[in-house]
């Protein structure tokens, strides 16, 4: 059954920031991308590493759109894991390597100025 | 930045925590000021003036020239705390990671290789050896020393490892292995493998990612650190094997123990076979072999970081089988670099526990002739 859980205050995680929670026995990083909030696992996929723990930061694409030349995109989206540095996009979950794994997601809700993550 | 004492608490499985952990490779962060009290003049004097000049990761001038040629964006590197600067931080480090011994091997020296000022080199050697078993070694038990041997002086290099082989906590010889020239297998190298064997201390081959213009070559061709790093640190490890091989290095020094850490493991059945296959060709370019390459391969040691990472881990299993590594795989870490291996990744492979207690901890303890029993 799912239940929804308080995080924080919505003054404790301005645009860009991120706190690590525990609710019910697991650890659950928020993060606040362009006033959205996201919820992650504190479990990275490729060696349990606490991934949200690590970097938010942009990343680089090349494709034919940019003609192959390096582009920096998706400044504030991305994760960096602090153990070895796979990438993750927080909006959705998805490892940047490995197009076929992705991180479960948790909805995040906003009530009376309090953030709350539904599990 | 996190600090490690937070993004290092991964969770510790039942196995890790009941088995005898014995890690092949941790690296110590010497500093050119943390060597300076330590090293003999003229060359005091250099590491006290590197001292003062702005350094990164495994790049100082004249200490670890590291050539980085890439460009370098943010947060690609790990954001976390990657040296590790006394031995009290070492034990916590290994502890949350469940090790309970560690071999103990540079950060900048890696690169010690590449130094070409021949006295210099010594004495940085000499320096290193002095702080390590002074300051990390005296002072725990279960850290244990690799002596790093200057490749630029064979003799003195058999000086050093004589002068601490007694040591209680000197368990092996460092090799430095990328950028070495000319390649291990050279005959002036004899006085090593003399003084290795005499002691009974193993000989570590370490390889780091350099550009150089001696094997492994071309990696001057490559744009990215993608590259560099696949191609730099197996190939090393695979052109000095081969050289050892070609001189006849595990026959003319029967009792020399041998490992090789840095590169993985998949690589060691590729290369076995290779040669092989040209032993059956070529056997009188080498008739000092008395068996098939393959037959010293499978006494060599090989260190299982940065292991391999295959969808199913039982293709490891394969991998490891195909050179007998069953008693020969030890595990190692790289810890605390970027691409350190967490002990539980190798405890995956799905071999019998009686196997993996042996990768994990009781092959080394053999190795390095440890007063450990394995649990
Ligand atoms: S554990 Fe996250 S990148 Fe390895």
């Amino acid at each position: 059954m799912t239940r929804e859980y308080l995080v924080c205050e919505i003054d404790e995680l301005p645009i860009g920031g991120r706190i690590v929670v525990r609710v019910r026995n697991r650890e659950i990083g928020v993060f606040n991308v362009g006033g959205k909030y996201y919820a992650l696992p504190n479990v990275c996929i490729h060696q349990n590493g606490p991934l949200c723990l690590g970097a938010v930061s942009g990343t680089l694409n090349a494709s034919l759109e940019t003609e192959w030349k390096l582009e920096w995109s998706h400044e504030g989206d991305i994760l960096v894991c602090p153990w070895h540095s796979m990438e993750y996009n927080i909006t959705t979950g998805e490892s940047l390597p490995f197009r076929n794994r992705q991180l479960p997601t948790f909805d995040v809700l906003v009530h009376d100025g309090r953030i709350f993550v539904r599990m | 930045m996190p600090d490690t004492d937070s993004t290092l608490r991964g969770p510790i499985s039942k196995k890790l925590k009941e088995f005898t952990v014995v890690d092949m490779d941790v690296h110590i962060h010497e500093t050119p000021a943390a060597l300076a009290p330590y090293c003999e003049m003229p060359w005091r004097k250099s590491l006290e003036h590197l001292s003062t000049v702005p350094q990164r990761y495994l790049d100082i001038p004249g200490f670890s020239p590291n050539l980085s040629v890439y460009p370098s964006f943010p947060d690609s590197g790990g954001d976390r705390r990657s040296t590790v600067s006394s031995a009290s931080q070492m034990r916590q480090d290994l502890d949350s990671l469940g090790i309970d011994i560690g071999v103990l091997f540079p950060d900048a020296l890696l690169s010690h290789a590449s130094i070409k000022n021949t006295d210099y080199a010594v004495a940085l050697a000499r320096a290193y050896n002095r702080w390590m078993v002074e300051e990390w070694l005296d002072s725990d038990f279960s850290l244990k020393g690799a002596i790093l041997a200057p490749h630029h002086d064979p003799h003195a290099a058999a000086g050093e490892i004589m002068r601490y082989a007694g040591h209680a906590n000197v368990v092996a010889i460092y090799l430095p292995t990328s950028c070495v020239d000319p390649l291990y297998g050279h005959r002036r190298y004899d006085p090593i493998y003399n003084a290795a064997q005499d002691t009974g201390l193993p000989v570590t081959f370490h390889s780091v990612g350099a550009i150089h213009p001696v094997f492994p070559f071309n990696l001057q061709g490559f744009e990215t650190g993608f590259a560099n790093h696949i191609i730099s640190h197996p190939f090393s490890l695979i052109s000095n094997l081969v050289s050892l091989m070609e001189t006849g290095v595990p026959v003319r020094f029967p009792n020399l123990r041998i490992v090789f850490t840095e590169g993985g493991i998949g690589w060691v059945p590729w290369i076995m076979l290779r040669m092989d296959k040209e032993y059956q060709e070529r056997r009188r370019d080498i008739p000092f072999l008395k068996d098939r390459p393959s037959t010293y391969v499978k006494k060599m040691y090989f260190a299982t970081q940065p292991i391999e990472e295959p969808e199913h881990m039982a293709d490891m299993a394969t991998f490891i089988s195909l050179f007998d590594g069953e008693d020969s795989v030890v595990f190692a870490s790289d810890w605390p670099h970027h691409d350190f291996d967490h002990p539980n990744k190798v405890l995956q492979i799905p071999v019998e526990d009686k196997v993996l207690r042996k990768i994990m901890g009781g092959n080394a303890i053999r190795l390095l002739n440890l007063n450990e029993s394995v649990t």
